[in-house]
């Protein structure tokens, strides 16, 4: 596989929504609310005489909001991939280009996880800012980033997103419809959320560790479901079956 | 250049095209006639690696058609101008070109002046840094034909080069094409257009599902109906209309109005001796024409036969 080509494809996906403010506000706006309203819960909500380790827990939970953040945009960017090249009519020259369905199918999963990945560390960013600007005040610490902070975003966040990108797009190559792949890529990511939420409420393992856990998990997950879109991208289907 | 041999594409238990055997020489410009849904836009999907075969063989330059590892080389080196422009309408004019430059792996430097030769030559320069969605159908489908170009392709193929375009942007698009045909290119154009692939193509097949005819226009015009010989005379009188069914190579004759309507083997032969024996029997001659059918003729008695069969 040529990675610069997945990369010419990226670009130019990248260019197009950079272009569309519907998916640019889309895209922007959850990150960054939860980022703002989370730590407003703490700051107004929680009573004076907290414990320090409570306080730890919650944020460390309330983490985990940014995987499901990161799995939730796919729905928005990815299943827009192949139906928004279905709806322009532009698929049938970019099959006919020398570019291979691994390549194809890598270039439009970059274009999906770069931007839901910044908008998702944006959130986060705001998130860990307030948060430390709280706890600074109230407790004389900084209390992110710390261990599981790092885990969650820098392998948990991820490794969810690009899991959602690819069922994304591969009900994208799959239906006609924007709503249709929208509404389908819903119903795709709610196992990863569920699982996700799951994994939060587990109380007899360390966060940290089941972090790790759930990270490896899928890790193996994603490399799977990238030789399963490859294994079902079927060119002639898409050309034929779209009207 | 292009090399078929019972190409055959169904699509669960409908044919879509049948046995489609014929050969387009380098630098040759093929027109494919056919009504819709006769196969023309699968044989082309299926020449440029986009669909499967069911069975047949099919050949790019030295590249077998369907075969995994040739497809990524006929990419390569054929452009396609699909039916649908399919352009990106929010990117510029230029960043759709650089686009697909850069996929067919142009080196910079020649891509730059791909662009700029392709989007001069079709009068878009100008218009380069426009987004795609202002432009009009015509210049879209222009520029639609110089992606098609980009990577300096040796065969073209052309789905519908005109269609939905008015009379003015076609030509345009027809001059373009013609210029192409001048740089020794080998286009496979599909096109509903009788008067336009008279005019471009060097030959022509007729496809309904299967390959009914494939000729010139010119041989597809004489093949199909025998050529007749008018005369047009100042009156037709009785000596002339005996003299004239007295003549061995004349197999039949008709009168409409001040016209002799002849059937001939080998008018260039025989018209003299024609011509002779009418004057020499009182007719006034006026002038001497041929009657030819019109590629439209040819192509609807060839479709009608088929659809017949």
């Amino acid at each position: 596989m040529r990675f610069w080509k997945s990369w010419i494809v990226a670009t130019k996906d990248l260019s197009l929504f950079k272009r569309n403010r519907y998916i640019l506000y889309s895209l922007i706006a959850m990150p960054v609310l939860v980022g703002i309203v989370l730590p407003s819960v703490y700051l107004f909500f929680l009573p004076a005489d907290v414990p320090s380790a409570t306080v730890t827990l919650l944020v460390n939970l309330s983490t985990t909001y940014f995987v499901i953040i990161a799995v939730v945009l796919p729905t928005i960017m990815a299943s827009y991939s192949f139906v928004g090249e279905k709806v322009e009519k532009s698929l049938e020259p970019l099959l006919a280009t020398p570019t291979t369905d691994g390549e194809l199918l890598f270039g439009k999963s970059l274009a999906a996880f770069l931007p839901c990945m910044g908008a998702t560390y944006i959130g986060a960013a705001i998130f860990v800012a307030l948060v430390d600007y709280w706890s600074f005040s109230r407790l004389g610490v900084f209390l992110l980033p710390n261990a599981e902070w790092a885990v969650i975003n820098g392998l948990m966040a991820p490794l969810a997103c690009i899991l959602s990108v690819e069922s994304n797009i591969i009900i994208s190559s799959k239906v006609n419809d924007i709503r249709a792949a929208q509404q389908l890529g819903v119903f795709a990511v709610l196992p990863i959320i569920l699982v996700m939420i799951l994994a939060s409420t587990v109380q007899s393992i360390p966060l940290l560790t089941l972090s790790l856990i759930v990270a490896a998990s899928l890790a193996v997950a994603d490399i799977a479901l990238f030789y399963l879109s490859k294994a079902t991208f079927r060119r002639e289907e898409i050309l034929t079956k779209w009207r | 250049m292009i090399e078929t041999e019972n190409l055959t594409r169904k699509f669960g238990d409908l044919t879509a095209v049948e046995n489609v055997t014929l050969k387009v020489d380098e630098g040759e410009v093929f027109g494919f006639l056919g009504p819709n849904a006769a196969g023309k836009t699968t044989t082309v999907r299926m020449l440029c690696c986009l669909i499967s075969k069911t069975s047949g063989k099919a050949r790019i330059g030295d590249f077998e058609v369907d075969r995994e590892e040739d497809c990524l080389a006929i990419r390569k080196m054929v452009g396609l101008l699909p039916e649908n422009v399919g352009l990106y309408d929010t990117l510029s004019a230029y960043r759709n070109l650089d686009f697909y430059g850069r996929l067919y792996e142009v080196p910079t430097q020649r891509r730059q002046e791909n662009i700029e030769r392709l989007l001069k030559l079709l009068g878009i320069w100008d218009r380069r840094e426009d987004a795609v969605g202002t432009f009009s159908k015509g210049t879209k489908q222009k520029l639609a034909i110089a992606r098609a170009l980009i990577h300096d392709p040796q065969v073209l193929f052309l789905d519908e080069p005109t269609a939905n375009l008015d009379p003015e942007a076609s030509k345009t698009v027809r001059d373009f094409i013609l210029e192409l045909k001048k740089e020794k290119r080998t286009i496979f154009m599909n096109t509903h257009n009788l008067d336009e692939a008279g005019r471009i193509c060097d030959r022509i097949g007729i496809l309904k599902t299967r390959l009914i005819a494939v000729d010139s226009p010119e041989n597809l015009e004489r093949g199909t109906f025998k050529r007749k010989t008018v005369v047009h005379l100042e009156s037709v009188s009785d000596a002339v209309l005996a003299a004239v069914k007295k003549l061995s190579m004349v197999k039949s004759v008709h009168t409409s109005e001040n016209k002799l309507i002849l059937d001939m083997d080998d008018p260039e032969k025989d018209n003299p001796e024609l011509v002779r024996a009418i004057v020499k029997a009182g007719g006034g001659v006026q002038y001497v024409t041929e009657l030819r059918s019109s590629l439209e003729d040819v192509y609807l008695k060839l479709i009608r036969e088929a659809e017949a069969q």
